[in-house]
């Protein structure tokens, strides 16, 4: 019965002609969490390999940060796809029956590469000399989790240490790429699905990366700025204005990427240019033309050419950096939902357009795609608490 | 080899020892915890396939019911069923090919059932006979009139409406509604009785629609237009739909 109330309810906001099958979307909310996830991950990881492999020195107080942010966002990347395809438990079979002609079950083992050799081994080895460290300064569970953790390794001579960092500057030349086939891989998936021309563009995989990238370092600034002076400590804005240089340069990148991509379709005018103009112009206006270019990607680039622009104070400095994080981090969900949502929005006809209404509950609802994007941060803040990214005297900005 | 490992860091050996752990305890699960089903393709689809079989059978199949009922099937091959098994009206017949005189198939006789393909439904395709169960001989069955076996109308059909119900009905609400059909269609009377291998003209002419439509035309209240500089090398109805409103 209700899915009948929900079928009138939906037909009566299809315009013009849809196939029956279409009026009811597939992929919902969660896929719109996924890509958004692992573009987080893959973002914050190139920031801290802006470190260690591009030896930027400024962006030093963020490097631990962002590998852990990493971390806690790629933990919780194959919930979304797990709650949405059901029988999670089944989900080992993917590694045990490889398909080698499947992206998506090759997925599993990029997943699982960049996980187990990137990011925890990068960690573990980033970490090692100080969980010795402090698991002889603590006591009780802590000591013995720290020991655990730094598989009871006791080693901390100069030429220990040494290797650690070579290993790490290794791990992170070999975990560029890993990262930019994690967050590429998504936009593959979506870029090789011709039957639909919202999605099917070779530039897919690439606008993905770059947006991915954004959205990384603007999540990782966002985090700076408020986890620093949770700590007691003092916000270097050596570090911050490098950090903002960065995100101004790749939100110029990614924007070129997609408006060349617009042109393009423009130029290229497929059949289909019509059905997408009017989705572009009646379904998606809001999420596309306000929020994604106007609020997320055109104000926050203006917001930063002020900033380089005129000598704002600090304080100024910080608060627009605050806000652009914020814009950036909305125009990037937005980025997510309107390629998900709307590459569903429109019919294989190109003759009509359906419409998507989200379930507040259940398992593809808003509730569920809430909690998975708090999630992260409850794992994060347990993250930082057993693996504190600043050491005391830096938070005092001590060198 | 030893010296290799002398050589390494302490925690190097302690990363790799717990790599090599991971992958022996992977190993084990692999070789001694899961069923061979899930590891070998053709044990996976021996075993699909042994399910499947296993499954009570319930169709007897098309070729079996001539075997002992001589006179509908010969009846059957020459009518507009030919292509329908028999199962697709009697139902799953498996269990009267094993015991014929207790098990009997059913045989729907009421109007609801032949219905199910011949009710007027937009989405069927134009020729495929078509009634409006309330208009048509209400409450009679349909096998007072077709038989089943070879359901050639008992009558010819008056109107086209009778097969082509689709067509007809979006012709009512359109501008052309009151031309008959058989003004742009030529249809021999043969089409009535075998309408696969006789079949009605379509316009073939820019002339055809210009009679009314071109600028010179005398009849009143018709959109016109120059038939010399419009849309020059097609048909009318390539790009206008005569039957659907508005034409277009």
């Amino acid at each position: 019965m209700e899915a009948v109330q929900n079928f009138m309810e939906l037909s009566k906001q299809v315009v013009g002609f849809i196939y029956p099958n279409e009026i009811d979307i597939q992929w919902s909310i969660l896929i719109v969490v996924y890509p958004y996830i692992t573009g987080l991950v893959a973002g914050a990881f190139i920031l801290a390999s802006l470190v260690k492999v591009f030896n930027v020195k400024e962006l030093q107080p963020t490097y631990r940060l962002a590998m852990l942010t990493a971390l806690a966002f790629l933990l919780i990347a194959p919930l979304p796809l797990q709650l949405h395809l059901g029988r999670p438990e089944r989900s080992y079979e993917m590694f045990i029956t490889p398909n080698l002609s499947s992206a998506m079950a090759m997925f599993g083992f990029v997943y699982l590469w960049y996980l187990m050799l990137v990011l925890l081994l990068e960690i573990w080895f980033e970490y090692r000399r100080d969980m010795i460290v402090w698991s002889s300064e603590s006591t009780g569970l802590k000591k013995w989790v720290l020991k655990f953790l730094s598989l009871f390794s006791t080693d901390i001579s100069e030429k220990a240490v040494a290797f650690d960092k070579k290993t790490v500057k290794i791990i992170t030349i070999i975990g560029i790429p890993s990262a930019f086939l994690l967050h590429g891989y998504v936009g593959f998936i979506f870029g090789s699905i011709k039957a639909n021309p919202w999605w099917s563009s070779v530039m897919m995989p690439v606008a993905f990366l770059f947006s991915a990238i954004v959205s990384g370092i603007a999540m990782v600034m966002l985090l700076y700025m408020i986890m620093v002076p949770l700590r007691g400590g003092k916000i270097d804005m050596k570090c911050l204005d490098k950090v903002a240089s960065f995100l101004f340069y790749t939100v110029i990148v990614d924007f070129s990427i997609e408006v060349l991509d617009f042109i393009h379709r423009l130029y290229e005018s497929e059949e289909s240019i019509k059905i997408l103009s009017q989705l572009v112009t009646t379904k998606l206006f809001m999420s596309l033309v306000v929020l994604q270019i106007l609020m997320g990607m055109l104000l926050p680039l203006g917001l930063m050419v002020v900033i380089k622009v005129f000598r704002l104070q600090e304080e100024v400095r910080k608060l627009l950096y605050f806000v652009c994080g914020l814009l950036i981090q909305l125009g990037i969900f937005s980025t997510r939902w309107n390629v998900v949502i709307g590459g569903q929005l429109f019919s294989k006809s190109f003759r009509g357009l359906t419409t998507y209404k989200m379930e507040l509950m259940g398992i593809e609802g808003f509730l569920v795609a809430l909690a998975l994007l708090i999630i992260p941060f409850v794992i994060l803040s347990i993250l930082i608490k057993l693996l504190p990214p600043w050491k005391k005297e830096e938070l005092a900005g001590v060198e | 080899m030893k010296d290799f490992f002398k050589k390494l860091p302490e925690q190097a050996v302690r990363v790799v020892t717990v790599f090599i752990g991971l992958v022996l305890i992977l190993l084990v699960v692999w070789r001694f915890i899961l069923p061979p089903e899930l590891k070998d393709h053709d044990l996976q689809i021996t075993a699909t396939v042994e399910r499947e079989v296993a499954k009570e059978i319930k169709y007897a199949g098309a070729q079996i019911c001539g075997q002992c009922h001589e006179k509908e099937p010969e009846i059957k091959k020459v009518g507009y069923h030919r292509d329908l098994s028999c199962e697709s009206c009697h139902g799953a017949a498996q269990k009267h090919v094993e015991n014929p005189t207790e098990v009997k198939p059913t045989s729907p006789k009421k109007r609801d059932y032949c219905s199910y393909c011949h009710k007027y439904n937009s989405s069927r395709p134009t020729g495929f006979p078509q009634i409006n169960p309330d208009r048509h001989n209400p409450r009679k069955p349909c096998i007072t009139c077709h038989n089943p076996h070879n359901p050639k109308p008992p009558t010819t059909p008056r109107s086209c409406a009778a097969c082509h119900a689709q067509i007809e009905r979006a012709k009512a609400a359109s501008y052309h509604a009151l031309i008959a059909c058989a003004v742009c269609h030529t249809t021999p009377e043969k089409h009535k009785v075998s309408p696969r291998t006789v079949i009605p003209t379509k316009p073939d002419k820019r002339e055809f629609c210009g009679k009314c439509h071109d600028k010179g035309s005398s009849r009143k209240g018709v959109p016109t237009v120059d038939m010399a500089a419009h849309g020059e090398k097609y048909v009318c109805w390539q790009c206008h739909y005569p039957h659907t409103l508005g034409g277009i």
